[in-house]
């Protein structure tokens, strides 16, 4: 029997090949995903254990809370803790250091981006082992007028020792003399971050830290027993200061990195892997239901011959096993290469990722080939359980009796999975439960895949008259063809079904956030600038110096200049994120449509404004006193000044700029809101520009064209994920090639015939393609309603987190169904030139 | 190697009695007055090593009766036994062993699995079961039915006299209690119809090998030991010791 099973899998090596397509995909993925975020993981371990190496212990502010991105915000300690730290028998050395926002200004005048990575200043230190900054070339910071950068940045922006480097800072920007080049630890910088050092007095100044440190690396004397010596330090140390090991401090390093950067990654990665799979499992479940079909006669010979059930049922998995072994192998293989060009991407981004060697796990393996032949098999349950049910007669009688699950079965299975399925996506996107509306959404899925073949004949009938029309006999033809076997067609339909939902479900839901932002936009900023960091506009979150308002207000013809903050704060117990403005000619740049309270008095008098939807859930009124905490003041009370109607805009919560000033440490502005007397104009565009030439880290925009902005990122996101899914939609496409190639295979003596009574080579090839387009058509239209619904539901579903209008993007949908012919034409392309080439002779002779 | 030493293999182990026999079959295919009655309450014994041939028109129910009998399909009433089992009684495992093990086929389109070569379809109901085969039954085989040289070919590089031959030596490999043929000859040329008959013939006096053949055609009749003729899903006439000329003239004689 494994025989036959290994020589029926190389008979139909081609459209097995064409089915594994899809598996490689998916595993590339997968496999692609896990060796880059391990190499990546492990790159970064050696990086931060060989920074920590020397370090023994760091003595630093206790964690006032963890922050959203698992960063515990700190307060910095009195720089005398450095002094009693060194007097701790056994500590050979103590060394405060202190760190802050550094922007550096390049050669050309702009300023030095990192796409959203910090961009750091520290203090530079000298002598000690356990500096984490090495010298590379020139000579440390010593001065006030001395720096010295990173290497990654130098060689980028072409910095040499010598030259005069202009920095900005929180307060106003300086310059200074660069006079040396260091490395972070091994690497030439630190994931894309860039480093600007200075000597320690200096940097206290610079960065608000006079008389204080942010952290103390402590270094033990030779043979000093280090557990003891950590209780030691720990009881000289004043409340709210802590100490740890080095290990401990490059292991939260690293930690941050994962869940900021690696975790996203890899998720995103993984949820496309999981849709690549989801897609080809339908093609693998259509070529197996084809060739268990085209089989049916030698599987009854089989059962004839005495094979059981068994025996056939595990033929055909054993058939899928080693598919998706095969696949799974070939997609380890390319996701390795994969992980190869993504990790060169990231370095061509100017990522400074320190080199090591690609990491491949047993785990990489495991899964690639788990996922891999776990798909291919389940997919192929279902047609091995058809074929198990063919009767052996079926080898014996001259019509075909291959078994045929009762269509009313399907339907009611069908239906249940389709109601179990929405009801899971409204469940999931009402909770808010993301693995819930994931399965959900196969559950729809699943259940149009058994459902469409209802619908195939009538919608193939419909779609396929334009092209009778167009195409006469051979149009006609073609839609009788596609109509002949109405589940055939909708199973080969189903993949792109599930291609073009997705497509047009991010469609949707990109459209409704792109107009919720601009009218958000609209409905709360009344000024006529908006001036963020340009770091910020490429989508990090770049901060600007705080001196930018003044400088803003000091321009003529500005009326208010409004500094914005965001940070984060503890509302009653639970991480809340706090936005500030100025409260002084608020109506000027903010529009507050007020439910209750006061706007700007509220605001001046220190009081917290807090929005409809938080007021009404957290049943908060004007007068109410909160409990709130901020990592630098603590715990206090703030009294509710004002309700205010939503805006994602604004946030849910507000305070003054004056007030969010005394309660975070060293607040860095994240925009400026100014006010014209003339509005937007370009003469008062170059009086802004002129005003704020000090500071080439700005992107100075009016209202206009910061809505643009905002736009532009949400069609860059979008973009990206139509890429993705434009896999998704090729998978699909394999599906349907198959099926055609299958179908003139098996129509060879029909088309013989055609040809025999005089259609020409042309016509053959319409008919085909005709064929085709319907099926694509079919699964697009399917896909397109579907899809539109998953995506008014899921923006329905963010009306909270600020997507207040649902757009449907009509025109981008009719553009997706003519994408969709199109490529179905481009699938017909080879099985209609295999069927024009049919030997007329021959093919009348077969059968 | 003689015919001798093998001439106890098929048979060694069976009880006394007919091979097979059908006891009062009916098969009706609709309902009502639209009912078409197959068989008709037909009885039928097949003896050991003993070659029958069936005949009749077509719609006689000499496929449904071949079907019935192998356990392919079930009758409407009525008892099949293959030996002293009693096919009704199977569920789908016992019927595929009994196939697989009791029972063997030869078919009008010779029915070869189109990926494996002469020599794998030939071994194919042994390594279905699991057996391993008698390595000098498949020479003897092989041998009787001149394929060797054929053996490591696909079907579609095989003649249909040697695809046929193939299927025959497969349908022996399991040395079967009872070898169903449904118009073995029946796609061959008449060179081809000869010695595919002279074998099956030759399987039954020399080693014992028990036969039922669906034919149409006297002169492959004749080469049976009798001939039993259909109608209407009932047993109309039987001859024994037939002729070519014996079995036209009783066809004559039904009319059919």
């Amino acid at each position: 029997m494994w025989k036959a099973t290994l020589k029926g899998l190389l008979a139909h090596k081609l459209r097995l090949a064409l089915t594994a397509v899809a598996i490689v995909i998916g595993v590339t993925f997968v496999s692609g995903t896990f060796v880059l975020t391990d190499t990546l993981h492990t790159t970064f371990t050696t990086l931060f254990n060989g920074i920590y190496q020397h370090v023994d212990f760091e003595v630093r502010g206790k964690a006032a809370f963890t922050g959203q991105s698992g960063t515990a915000v700190r307060n910095p300690i009195p720089q005398s803790v450095g002094q009693t730290v060194s007097r701790v028998p056994g500590v050979e050395d103590a060394v405060g250091g202190v760190q802050g926002f550094a922007q550096l200004v390049a050669p050309d005048g702009k300023s030095v981006n990192t796409n959203g990575a910090p961009t750091l200043g520290v203090s530079f230190n000298p002598v000690s082992q356990m500096a984490a900054l090495h010298l590379r070339s020139g000579t440390p910071p010593t001065t006030p007028h001395d720096v010295v950068i990173d290497a990654a940045t130098a060689t980028k922006y072409h910095f040499h020792i010598g030259d005069r480097v202009r920095v900005l800072f929180t307060g106003p920007p300086q310059t200074f003399t660069l006079t040396g080049i260091v490395r972070f630890g091994t690497a030439n910088n630190l994931a894309g971050a860039t480093i600007a050092a200075f000597d320690l007095p200096t940097a206290q100044t610079l960065f608000n830290r006079v008389g204080q440190y942010d952290a103390i690396d402590v270094l033990a004397k030779p043979g000093v027993n280090l557990a003891q010596l950590q209780r030691s330090i720990a009881q000289v140390l004043p409340h709210n200061v802590e100490v740890v090991t080095g290990q401990t401090v490059a292991n939260e390093n690293v930690n941050t990195i994962n869940q900021a950067f690696l975790g996203f990654f890899s998720t995103a990665l993984l949820v496309f892997a999981f849709i690549s799979l989801f897609v080809g499992s339908f093609t693998i479940f259509n070529t197996f239901s084809i060739i268990v079909g085209q089989r049916t006669r030698e599987l009854a010979m089989l059962r004839i011959l005495g094979a059981s059930r068994r025996q056939i049922f595990r033929s055909v998995l054993a058939e899928a096993a080693v598919v998706g072994l095969v696949a799974s192998v070939v997609g380890l293989a390319l996701g390795v290469l994969a992980a190869v060009g993504l990790e060169a991407l990231l370095n061509a981004f100017n990522f400074g990722l320190p080199s090591g060697g690609l990491v491949f796990e047993t785990r990489t393996v495991i899964v690639g080939l788990v996922v891999g032949i776990g798909v291919t098999v389940v997919s192929a349950v279902s047609p091995a359980r058809r074929a198990v049910r063919i009767p052996p007669v079926a080898a014996l009688s001259d019509h075909d009796v291959s078994a045929t699950e009762s269509s009313r079965r399907r339907v009611v299975v069908g239906s249940a999975l389709g109601i179990l399925g929405v009801v899971g996506l409204a469940v999931g996107l009402t909770a808010p439960a993301i693995q819930l509306v994931g399965l959900g959404a196969v559950g729809i899925f699943i259940a149009i895949g058994m459902l469409a073949p209802l619908v195939a004949r009538p919608m193939a009938s419909v779609i396929g008259r334009p092209l009778a029309a167009m195409f006469a006999m051979a149009g006609k033809l073609g839609r009788e063809n596609s109509m002949r076997s109405p589940r055939r067609t909708a199973q080969t339909a189903a993949a792109l079904m599930v291609g073009l939902a997705l497509v047009s479900t991010i469609a949707v839901f990109g459209a409704s956030l792109s107009r919720s932002a601009t009218s958000s936009i609209d409905q709360a900023i009344s000024a006529n600038y908006i001036i963020i960091s340009s770091s910020a506009a490429g989508g990090g979150n770049g901060e600007i110096s705080a001196s930018t308002t003044s400088a803003a207000g000091r321009v003529p013809g500005v009326t208010a200049a409004s500094t914005v903050y965001t940070g984060q704060f503890l509302f009653r117990g639970s991480l809340s994120n706090l936005t500030a403005i100025s409260a002084n000619r608020l109506g000027q740049t903010i529009i507050l449509r007020m439910d209750g309270g006061t706007g700007a008095p509220a605001l001046a008098a220190g009081q917290l404004l807090v929005d409809t939807t938080t007021a009404n859930s957290d049943h908060l009124t004007v007068g109410t006193s909160v409990p709130v905490k901020f990592a630098y003041t603590g715990n206090s009370h703030m009294r509710v000044g004002g309700i205010y109607k939503p805006n994602s805009l604004l946030g849910s919560y507000l305070v003054s700029d004056q007030f969010y000033r005394t309660h975070f440490d060293n607040p860095l502005p994240i925009a400026v809101l100014v006010r014209t007397t003339t509005g937007a104009t370009p003469a008062s565009t170059r009086a802004i520009t002129a005003g704020l030439r000090a500071y080439p880290n700005l992107k100075i925009q009016t209202q206009a064209q910061f809505k643009q902005t905002q736009q532009k990122q949400v069609n860059q996101l979008l973009g990206l994920v139509y890429v993705l899914l434009l896999l998704a939609v090729l998978i699909a496409l394999i599906g349907i090639v198959n099926t055609l190639m299958l179908s003139v295979f098996e129509r060879t003596h029909e088309i013989g015939l055609l040809r025999a009574v005089g259609m020409r080579r042309r016509q053959i090839k319409a008919m085909i393609r005709s064929e085709a387009v319907i099926l694509s058509v079919f699964g697009a239209v399917i896909g397109i309603v579907v899809g539109t619904g998953l995506g008014v539901a899921l923006a329905e579903s963010l009306k909270q987190q600020g997507i207040t209008d649902i757009v449907v993007p009509g025109s981008n949908l009719v553009v997706f169904l003519i994408i969709a012919a199109l490529l179905g034409l481009a699938a017909a392309s080879w099985p209609a030139r295999r069927a024009a080439k049919l030997d007329v002779l021959a093919a009348i002779a077969s059968e | 190697m003689t015919l001798t030493d093998h001439a106890s293999g098929p048979l060694s182990s069976q009880p006394a009695g007919p091979a097979a026999r059908a006891v009062d079959l009916v098969k009706t295919y609709g309902k009502g007055g639209a009912a078409v009655h197959a068989l008709a309450g037909l009885s039928i014994e097949f003896a050991e090593a003993e070659f029958t041939a069936i005949m009749g028109p077509s719609g006689s129910g000499k496929s449904t009766l071949m079907h019935c009998m192998a356990g392919l399909d079930s009758p409407t009433s009525g008892h099949v036994y293959i030996g002293d089992q009693a096919v009704d009684a199977l569920d789908d495992t016992g019927l595929t062993k009994l196939r697989r093990d009791r029972l063997g086929f030869v078919f009008q389109s010779f029915n070869l699995v189109p990926t494996l070569t002469a020599a794998e379809n030939i071994t194919l109901p042994a390594d279905l079961a699991g057996h391993t085969v008698d390595p000098a039954w498949f020479d003897f085989l092989v041998d009787q039915l001149a394929i060797r040289d054929r053996l490591t070919h696909r079907p579609t590089e095989l003649s249909g006299g040697q695809q046929q031959r193939v299927a025959c030596a497969r349908a022996l490999i399991n040395r079967p209690d009872l070898i169903f043929a449904d118009e073995p000859t029946g796609n061959l040329d008449s060179k081809s119809s000869g010695e595919m008959l002279a074998f099956l013939r030759r399987s039954v006096s020399e080693f014992g090998q028990t036969i039922a053949m669906v034919t149409h055609d006297p002169r492959g009749a004749a080469y049976a030991d009798r001939v039993v003729f259909l109608a209407d899903g009932a047993i109309v006439g039987e001859l024994a010791s037939p002729t070519a000329d014996s079995i036209l003239e009783q066809m004559k004689l039904l009319g059919t």
